[in-house]
This record gives C-alpha cells, structure tokens and sequence, in this order.
C-alpha cells in the first residue's frame, strides 16, 4: 500500500489554520484536517478520497485541554482514559475505541468526526475496481451504492464512533471553527444524514472542542458497546444512557454503529416515561422502543438483523447499569 | 601414541591393593557425580525408568532405539528456539527486507472479473511510460505449474482466462511503486466475461464453460476438480443401530492470517543464474515449478528462503508471484521485488477449504461405534492446489483413534470462482474431526453415558492398523483423555453447571509426516537429508534443506545434533536457507520436518560420533563399544578418567583429511493397502490429542467466551518442550478463531469481503482463554528419540470441544461454523421459540443421568487400559487390526472372514441413489467413459 503523495500543513496556531484554509478554499484546492491520522491515513493508503493537501492540527498549541467541562480536539484517547477529573461516561466510551495502540494516537476530534464505514467502501483500489466502483469512495464514476442497489442518492455508511453518543447524552456542545468564525452547536445537532457529507462541518471548519455544562457534569450513565472482539473492533451497535441519578424523567438514550449518523431517541424516552415509570417492565419497552426505530442495512461485520435485536440488549443493559450504580 | 588424557590405563584393576589399602597416587577415579564412593559408573537398564525417578518401573512407553545414544545435552529440555534472538532483535530477514543493488519493484495487474476470458491485452501504453522496464502477461509464461504433479492447474499470470476477483493478469516492473502502480492503469484489456460459479453445490451441475478442463478425465461438464469413494468394513452393521447422530455441517472458509505477507526478489546473476529470495515453507517445490515455468534447468536456479514470517500452510504451493518475479527481473536485467499487500494475500488464500460436511455415525448394542458415514463437499475455490490431498484427508483422517464396524466416505472438491483454497495447519482433518467429535458427543447424549468413557471404551490401541490400513505405532489417546478429565475436574462439571457455562471434549489425530512424498522422481530419494560438517574449530555446520516457518524446525535439528554428539546447541550451527548449499528436504508440511529431518540428522550425526570414537579408540586404546561420548569428552566406559577430549578426538579423526563430514537421510518405511488412495493419510507415525474446553456463553447476546482450555497432546517425546507448548497454545489459537470468529465472507456478488485483518477476525489477546498445556509422551518408536509432531494435530481437538462445551452450556447444537454471535443468538431465538419460554435467561441447562451402559463403557475402558499398557511396551505383540472389538480375528484377513467386508473405492450402482451431496458427483461420468453423449 502506498500513500499518495500530499502536501501536509503544520500551523501552530487556530488563527493560522483556519486562515490556511481559507486560502486553500479559495484556490480551489482540496484538503483534509488530520489529527491523530489513524482513521484518515488507513483510508489514504487504500485511496479512498485522497486529497492533494492535508492540515494536520497537531502542532496547534491549546487544543488538546483535557477538563471534566471542556475536552480539545486533540485530546489523545489515551490520555483522556488515564486522566483524572473526565466525565466517567466518557472515559469509558473512550476506553472501547479500538486498542490501547490505537487509543495511543487517535484523538476526541478524530472520534467524533471519524467518517463513515461500508465494507463495500472500505476497501483498497484493486477491490473497488471489481465491483466496478463505490458511491462514497469514487465519486465521479457514477457508481451506485452497492449496499441497496438501485438507489443512488443516499449513501448508508455507518457511523462507528464510540463516544459521540455519550455526549449526546450528556447534552455537549462542539465548538467549530473556521475562516467564517466560530460556531458553537449541541453535538445532537452535529450529525446530519447521510454517509457522504456525514455531519454540519462546513469547508474549512474543523472540530475545535467539546463542552459540558455544570448540569450535564452531574449526569451519570453507561455505554454498552457490541463487537466480535474486546480489542480492536469498532461497535457494531452502541447504546448510550444517561440521567440525573435518582431522576427517571432526565433519562437519555443515544444510539450508535447502527445508522449513518449516532443519534438520540427523546421520543422512544418520553413515551415510555408518558406511560409511568415501573422499573424492569418500564427498562423492557424502552429497549423494545429504541430497537424498533433503528434502521441498520448490510455493511458491517454482523447482519443488521442481529444488531438490531442486540440493541435492545444494549440498552436493557445500559439502563439497569446506570440504575444499579446508585443503589 | 601421541598423548592423550590418559591416566591408569587398563582400568582399575592394578590400582587396588589384595588388603584393600589405597595405592598411594593410584586411586581410582569416581565417575563425576559418584560422590566418590562408587569406583565404577553403575549400568543402566534402559527398559527402566532411572531410579532417581522411581526405578523399578518398565519405561512407561518401552525403550527407544535412540536410548543407547541419548547424552542428555539438549533433548528434553526447555530450549528458546535458535533463531529467536535474531527475531526478537529484528536482525532475522524476511522476504521483504531484501535489498539487493539496483532492485526494482514489480507489481501485480489482477483481475477485477469473477470469471472472464481475456480476448486481447494490449500493453503498449504501459511500455510508453516512462520508468516502467519490463511488462509481462501470461504469453510470457506457457508452462503450467502446480504443488501436485498431478494437478497442475496454474499459470504465472491467465493465459486465456481469469478464474477469480485477483487472478493474476499481468505484471510490470518499474524504478518505483508509484511508477509500477501508474503502470497498472494503461494495461487495455478487452474481457468476455463469463457466468461464474460461487457455490460449491452448483459445483456439481453441468455447466457451459468449467472452470479447467481435464480432457478425458473430465467429470462430465461440471466443476468437479477431484472425487473420492472409500468404504471400509461390515457394512450390515449399521442396519439396526442402538443409537446414531446425523448432523449436517457449513464451515466458512479460513485463512493463515500469518503476520508475514508474501514478498519476493528475483534476480539474475552475473552468470545468468537465478536467484529468488522467497519465504517458502516448501522452496524445493518452487525450485522445481520455477524450472518448468522459465525453461530453466533446476541446478541453474537458486531459491534462498529467507526467515518465513509464518505460514501454516499458506505459504507451500510454488506461487504465480514468485515466476512473475523472475519474468520481469530476467525481461528488465535488474532484481525485481514483488510484495503484496493484505488483500492480495487473501486473493492468493490456499486457506481452509468453505465445506460442507454430513456426518451420520451409530452404535450398536454394547456402546461400540458400528460405522461412520461421511460425506464432505469442499470449496476449492479457482484452483486445485492440494486439492487432490485434501478431498482424501477429509474422510481418511478420521478412521482414527476409535474402532470402527465400517467406515464409508464421499467426497467432492469443486472449482469455484473464488481465491484457491489449499492447505491450512490441520489439513483436510479439522472440519470433518469437528463433526466427528461432535457426533459422538451427542450419541453419548442419546445413550445416557459419558462422553468421555464413550471414547476411552472404543479406542484403537497402540501397535494396531486403522480400518483403512494405516499403521498405528505409539498411541497416547488414553493418556491423554484420562489427564484432560482430571485437569479440568471434568466430572464434577459436565452436566453440571449452570446455564451459560459449558464444558466440552474433543479429541485429534494427525499424520506425523506423509508417508509418501508428493514428488517421488527420481525414485526412492529420501524424504529428507542432511549433511554435516565438523571443522578443526570443533563446531558443527549442519546443512538441511527443512524450512523454519516458525515451527522451530532448525531448533529441533540442532537439538538432535546435539545430543548425539554431547556438544552444548551453540556449538551447532544449521545452514538451511539457499537450495545451492542444503541438500533437498521437501518442505514444512504435512508436519513432517521434526520427525523425518531430526531421524536424518541423527543418522548423520551417529556418522560423525563413528568417526571421533574411531579416532579416541586409536588414541586410548579402547574399541568403541566400550566408550562413552559425553560432555565434549570421549572416556573409557568403567572409568571416566580415561579419556580424550572431544577436540583431540576430533582433530585425530581429521588427520590428512581435514573436516569431518557426513551425510544423513530419511525415507519412510513401505506400508499400508493397496487401494486406491491407500496412500493418503498413510504416515509413518501419529499424533493423538485430547481437549477440554470450557466457555461462558451470554445467552442474551450470544457472545461466547472460552475461559479454560486442559490440552494434551501426544507428540511421542516432546524434543523441547517448551516449543511443543507453543505449538499447542498456539493452535489453541488458531482452532479458536476457526470456531468463533474466523471467516472468509463471500457477499451476494461473490467479492470476498473482508480481505484486510480488521474485518477477518483473529481472536485478539482479549478471546484467549488459559491454556494448560499438557505433553504426554508415547515414545514412537520411528521418531526422533521418540518424537512426533507437534505443529499441526494439536489444532483438531479445540473445535469439537469448543462447539460441544457451547451445548453444554445452553443445550443447542449449532452446525454452523464460526459459532459468530448472530449465529449463536439465531440458535437461541429457535430453542426459545420452541420452548414455553420468552427470555432466553429462564432456557433450562442440559443435565445428564447415567443409563447402565456407562458402567459397562468403565467396566471395558478399565479392561483397554491394561491391554494398551501391555501393547505400548510391546509385552504384548501379537496383531491388532480395528475389528478385533467386533469379534474378529486379526491374524486371518478381514475379508476372509466376513462376507461383505467392504474395502471399495467406487460407489456399487445400488449405492448410487443414496449417495450424500458430494457423493453426487458419482452419479456423473469421466469424459472418456461418455462417448458421445454430449
């Protein structure tokens, strides 16, 4: 496998990034943001989406603050487990990313945006050439998304970030920035669907920092993360609960690894919570309720209809976890 | 006589006085670790154990003819293998870590069809490029090759057609790999693509355009690459069974996944020779298929094996790759280095075949197994590869370790359009081992007894021949059963726990060495040599052609070496890289380096102990016999202190003609039927091993954890033990993956899907269980001081154990292998649904009560155990051939004496009807038998 070749920039400042961005804009140039690479360079290497520039962020000073209320985007995964003061919710979504090898290098920034993944996408050239290309991966081929034949509109990557969906359930804003300024938005609104464009960033902004708030501080939860092996693996279902200890009605509960993009489920929560709180039975409709709205489609290591099944399991789990803890 | 270290020669009768009085300066010499008190070395009884470890005692397994030359030096001892500073300091260079001057890098144009026919390359914009040197496709390489003489089925790149997504199509050498990958754009190529074939079922039926075409031979117009037929034994038996088990089986197929992916440097010398770096497991055979594809007499070729980064099987067919080397750097002038990247390994597989395995087996009355009946269809994927072997192995390999009424197999290897599937540790006998055993596991269900005693009541012992013919020699099943029983407290778990813990057993048996070598011309040249050589430096240069994969195969050799000689390991250097200098081994498979390359290492290291007692007998005056080789000193027999040392000796032997050398080998011994295919499965020794596993199944998720493993292996004498555990841990492993994760996907447009090692899933660190290894030690009385192997049977017995301890757990066969959660889960939505449950935490957890027939299964494993005792010290040597449990009589043959005591290799027309899935290729006729009906 060899790298294509790409001119890699080093800015030391958020100032000067963002500007360097501006400017490739406006030459019309293509670029990447990289932080800790290891999502972006396997991809590179199998010549999915290569650009002829990349601006990496590691050299920026400030970005990778590690705080229970605000995390950089150059957070190492690794470090974030190891430190003190980290919301436990996150630090335990953090610790399942991968291996500790990987946990390493990879960063908070990179998780959140980690790009979708399709084994009909994530594939070296000589591969997509046999299936006479992929929808995400080759744009400009025409080709069709190999996953649902016969559409073409919409690409159905998954999404197989593990720590998004405890940030969604601890209500975190991101901070973006970029030539046009900083924006500040609750990382529930972040992702948008669809495999290709896969969230709100826009040309030239990248993910700066998360934010918690002194509420979601107080939060406690659990993340039940499905996979064939306990290292390495991303999530083939994740789920995500969250809630003020002792208060049922603060509940949450996020998804992820099932669709295009991790998401919230407040209408499975509430209309569970409409019918009354009764603990187990209450725990099982919840489950069954989030199961039902999910959608996975053919393009992980495991069939859809198991991972759908499983989240119901997930969540079940998720829940009585987080209720056990405080008895 | 020039003076040696002598000191009261004669012995020690003048030093003692008639009144017992000490002559003063004349006391004789204890022998070292005497304490002084023993004037002379006491003898030893070989037939005994030592007396520091009991005595009295007959040798457990009867002595060895290598006892009378074993010095203690190296063999049985924990050793790191010798190379393993050269690994674990990262000096040991594998394929791509050769650099040679001017070097250029060659890349692979592969097929993006299925199956294509290729109407016309144009290659004249790839010429154009600038920096590209040489391009290649199939016009420039002919010759067919293959690892089977009689399957060679292979080209460098197509000629005519493309059989697979990554079949090679052409090749380019240019200065760089941008350059090379550029190149790989401008090939024009105009395709007629064909329908494929991707189901090894439709494998069967006529089709338009087979995959190869064998002329005369071929089965009619299907995709049939090779069927088999053999049953064995009185068939009448099974007609009113006691008790059966019929399971239908679906196993993925499975890769190596060696850490290592291919690479190659091909270079033409000065003189116009070849060379060709390659990590090879079999290098003679790619010396041999090189000389056919390049027109190249052998002796100017030199294939150098570089340090193999692991192969288990994947890396021993001769490989397009390798020719397309040699093409391009022979076209361009320069060396040519070609590596692949993990896909392309995946396109070049020759893993485990995908199979589709029934197995129907009885019992009768008294518990005893009345027949196995077999049927296993393989996928061989675009190539025959081992294919031929594997179709035999299936079925043959399992004829042991238990006594059989009858045995009865079909099998069927079809082409398809996928990468060739080929050999993989446990070749040909895991899949259907793991549908044996766990058969058996569930007749002892039906029959209320213990699996356990249901395999120690029926067991072949040792010193006997298997239904098919095989010879057993030594035979450590029942040890190893009873010590897996124990370790894992067995009887107080089976059965026993709750829901969602399971306990299982699974047992293995393995050729130690083919008996007959896939190459055989010219006629009866060895299976294996050595030469030596011993310098006035004292140390030994042993030169071997045997390929260390890993398996620590230069380890055992130099062990060997070793302790024949008395020299410490470092004084023993094995040279086994270029084909220039070692003398031809056929290569690391079938298990058979240790037991075939150490038999000829010994025979030549005895050549060179010949030589320096020669030479100490003219020294000291003492004929050979009554001298010892020990410790780097040749000494006088009833006392040490007369002696030489190992130098002097040595440097006598040399006197006018320098170093000492010698020449070792190894072929083994004719035996076995006359049928045909008698010949596959034949070894001159095998393996035996017993597994316990036990697993934590989440009944929710379906998620299986195997937590323990008990795993006894009989490797005849463990030579290192320490390597023989990694052997077993290791293919604890590699079993495991098969079991739980391990797959090769085929999607529903037939792309492998998972060709990189994130989505193919090794079990990580994490899935290991605690694996205690446990060695049992048979003696074999051809091996090595005993040994057998090692390398490939200890991977049998954890599928079984691992797919029965899941029954145990939650009482669901599954058939479907990898046991993957989704297909975990499917098995527990089924048992829910067919229960009065809702939630799969309330399923109830198998138990088991003891019908009558487990004492009388103790009563005669009891009676076995001293039979077998009797037999392994060879006591007992009268005949044993499997059906003496029926009643029969093993000095008159079989056949003689019951009537319809089968040993046929086709199907009788009455068969035909009721033939399994792959016995269906019976139905169709070979091409020279079908004069105009097509």
């Amino acid at each position: 496998m060899l790298m294509p070749p790409f001119t890699l920039h080093n800015p030391t400042t958020v100032e000067e990034a963002c500007t360097l961005a501006g400017e490739l804009l406006e030459k019309g140039e293509a670029f990447d943001w990289v932080a800790g690479g290891t999502d972006l360079l396997p991809n590179y290497k199998w010549h999915i989406n290569p650009k002829p520039h990349v601006i990496s962020l590691a050299r920026i000073e400030g970005v990778d603050t590690l705080s229970l209320h605000e995390i950089g985007c150059m957070a190492r995964l690794g470090d974030l487990t190891a430190e003190n003061g980290i919301h436990p919710l996150i630090v335990e979504a953090a610790g399942k990313v991968a291996s500790s090898l990987i946990r390493h290098n990879a960063t908070l920034g990179g998780n959140i945006c980690l790009d979708t993944r399709c084994f009909w996408y994530n594939q070296g050239e000589d591969w997509r050439r046999s299936i006479d290309w992929c929808h995400k991966a080759d744009c400009g081929t025409g080709a069709e998304c190999r996953v649902i034949p016969n559409q073409n509109t919409l690409c159905v990557a998954t999404y197989q970030g593990d720590i998004a969906p405890t940030l969604m359930v601890l209500d975190a804003e991101v901070h973006l920035i970029g030539p046009n300024g900083l924006r500040v938005i609750p990382i529930t609104e972040f992702y948008q669907l669809d495999g290709m464009k896969k969230n709100v960033l826009e040309d030239g902004e990248f993910l700066l920092k998360v934010t918690l708030s002194k509420e979601a501080a107080g939060r406690s939860g659990s993340y039940q993360k499905l996979r064939v092996r306990d290292s390495w693996d991303f999530p083939e279902a994740g789920v995500a609960a969250s809630w003020i200890p002792g208060d049922v009605s603060s509940l949450q509960i996020a998804t992820t690894a099932l669709e295009s993009i991790p998401r919230c489920h407040p209408e499975e929560v509430s209309a569970v919570l409409d019918e009354g709180w009764d603990g187990i039975s209450s725990i099982k409709a919840l489950a069954a309720g989030v199961r039902k709205s999910v959608q996975p489609v053919n393009n992980t290591s495991l069939p859809p209809r198991y991972r759908k099944s499983m989240v119901r399991v997930l969540t079940k789990r998720a829940v009585e976890k987080m209720i056990e803890e405080i008895q | 006589m020039s003076g040696g270290y002598r000191q009261q020669p004669g012995g020690s009768g003048h030093t003692t006085r008639k009144d017992g009085k000490r002559v003063a300066g004349k006391q004789a010499f204890p022998p070292p670790g005497s304490g002084g008190s023993k004037p002379k070395m006491a003898t030893r009884d070989l037939d005994f154990i030592p007396e520091s470890v009991g005595g009295k005692e007959p040798q457990p397994a009867g002595s060895h003819i290598h006892d009378r030359v074993r010095t203690g030096t190296s063999v049985g001892k924990e050793m790191p293998l010798v190379d393993s500073n050269a690994k674990v300091t990262g000096q040991a260079w594998y394929g791509d870590d050769v650099r040679l001057p001017n070097e250029v890098i060659g890349k692979i144009l592969r097929s993006p069809h299925h199956y294509a026919k290729i109407k016309s390359i144009d290659t004249s914009r790839v010429e154009a490029l600038p920096g590209v040197l040489a391009v290649a496709t199939g016009a420039d390489s002919p010759h067919r090759f293959g690892v089977l003489p009689v399957t060679k089925d292979e080209h460098a790149m197509a000629v005519e057609k493309v059989r697979h997504v990554g079949d090679l199509v052409a090749c380019v050498a240019a200065i760089d790999e941008a350059t090379a990958l550029e190149a790989l754009n401008l090939f024009d190529i105009e395709w007629e693509v064909l329908e494929p074939v991707f189901d090894p079922k439709k494998g069967l039926e006529d089709v338009d355009e087979p995959i190869h075409w064998r002329g005369k031979y071929h089965l009619a117009k299907t995709n049939v690459q090779k069927r088999v037929f053999q049953e064995f034994g009185d068939r009448s038996l099974v007609e009113k069974p006691h008790a059966e088990s019929h399971g239908k089986w679906s196993m993925a197929g499975v890769h190596h996944g060696f850490t290592e992916p291919h690479a190659v440097v091909a270079h033409w010398g000065p003189n116009g020779r070849l060379q060709l770096y390659t990590p090879q497991q079999v290098p003679h055979y790619t010396h041999r298929a090189l000389s056919t594809v390049l027109d190249v007499p052998m002796h100017q070729i030199n294939v150098i094996r570089t340090f193999v980064g692991g192969g288990f099987g994947g890396k021993s067919d001769p490989f397009p790759h390798e020719m397309c080397a040699a093409i391009l750097a022979r076209k361009s002038g320069r060396p040519v280095r070609i590596t692949f990247d993990r896909e392309e390994v995946y396109w070049i597989n020759r893993g485990r075949h995908p199979s589709h395995i029934e197995v129907k087996m009885t019992a009768d009355e008294d518990a005893r197994i009345s027949g196995f009946d077999i049927d296993a269809l393989i996928d061989g994927g675009g190539f025959a590869s081992f294919g031929h072997v594997t179709s035999y192995y299936n079925g043959v390999l399992a004829t042991a370790p238990y006594e059989l009424g009858s045995f009865h197999y079909t099998g069927a290897r079809v082409w398809t359009n996928k990468p060739a599937s080929g050999a993989m540790r446990g070749h040909g006998a895991v899949n259907t081992r793991c549908a044996v055993e766990v058969g058996l596991d569930e007749m002892a269900e039906t029959m209320q007894v213990d699996p356990i005693d249901l395999r120690l009541a029926n067991l072949l012992p040792p010193h006997s021949r298997t239904i098919s013919g095989f010879r057993i020699t030594s035979n450590g099943m029942r040890e190893a059963l009873e010590k897996v029983r124990t370790g894992s407290n067995w009887d107080e778990k089976f059965r026993k726990m709750p829901l969602g813990k399971g306990i299982g057993i699974g047992c293995g048996f393995f050729i130690s060495g083919s008996g007959l070598p896939i190459h055989w011309d010219p006629n009866r040249f060895p299976h294996a040599t050595v030469h030596m050589q011993v310098d006035m430096d004292g140390g030994v240069t042993v030169h071997t052609g045997a390929a260390d994969i890993g398996q620590g195969s230069t380890t055992a050799v130099a062990q060997v070496v070793s302790e024949v000689l008395a020299l410490p390991i470092e004084m023993i250097h094995v040279r086994s890289h270029e084909s220039d200098t070692s003398p031809v081994d056929l290569g690391s498979y079938s298990s058979r380096v240790t037991f075939m390359n150490a038999n000829a290492a010994i025979r030549a290291a005895l050549e060179i102990r010949e030589q320096l007692l020669n030479a100490a007998w003219e020294i000291l005056g003492y004929h050979p016999n009554n001298l010892i080789l020990n410790d780097r000193r040749i000494y006088y027999k009833h006392d040490p202190a007369i002696g030489v040392s190992y130098l002097k000796a040595l440097h006598k032997a040399q006197e006018d003609k320098g170093a000492l050398i010698a020449s070792g080998a190894y072929r083994s011994p004719p035996m076995g039927g006359v049928h045909k295919g008698a010949a596959a499965g034949l070894a001159p020794a095998y393996s035996f091993s017993a597994y316990v596993a036990e697993v934590d199944v989440d009944v929710e998720t379906g998620i299986i954890q195997c937590t323990n493993v008990w795993a006894a292996h009989d490797c005849g004498k463990a030579l290192n033990p320490l390597a023989v555990k990694g052997q077993i841990i290791g293919s604890c492993h590699m079993g495991l993956g098969q079991v739980l994760s391990e797959k090769m996907v085929y999607g529903r447009t037939g792309h492998l899907q998972n060709a990189n090692l994130l989505d193919y899933k090794i079990p990580s660190v994490h899935e290991m269980p605690h694996v205690e290894p446990i060695i049992i030690e048979s003696c074999d009385p051809e091996g090595p001081f005993g040994a057998k192997e090692a390398g490939e049977g200890p991977l049998l017995p954890i599928l079984p154990a691992v797919v029965n301890a899941v029954y145990d757990a939650i009482g669901i066969r599954l058939r479907n292998l990898p046991l993957t959660p989704d297909v975990v889960y499917k098995g527990i939505e089924k048992a829910l649904k067919a229960s009065e449950f809702d939630d799969p935490t309330d399923l109830p957890s198998p138990t088991l009560t003891f019908s009558s027939m487990q004492q009388k299964l103790v009563a005669r494993a009891q009676e076995h155990k001293i039979r077998d005792k009797a037999r392994q010290r060879t006591e007992d040597t009268s005949p044993y051939v499997n059906g003496v449990l029926f009643g029969f009589d093993p000095t008159i043959p079989l056949e003689d004496q019951v009537e319809g005591w089968r040993i046929a290799t086709e199907p009788d027309p009455e068969q035909l009807a009721e033939l399994g899935l792959a016995g269906r290729a019976w139905l169709k006729k070979e091409q020279r038998q079908m004069d105009g009906e097509n």
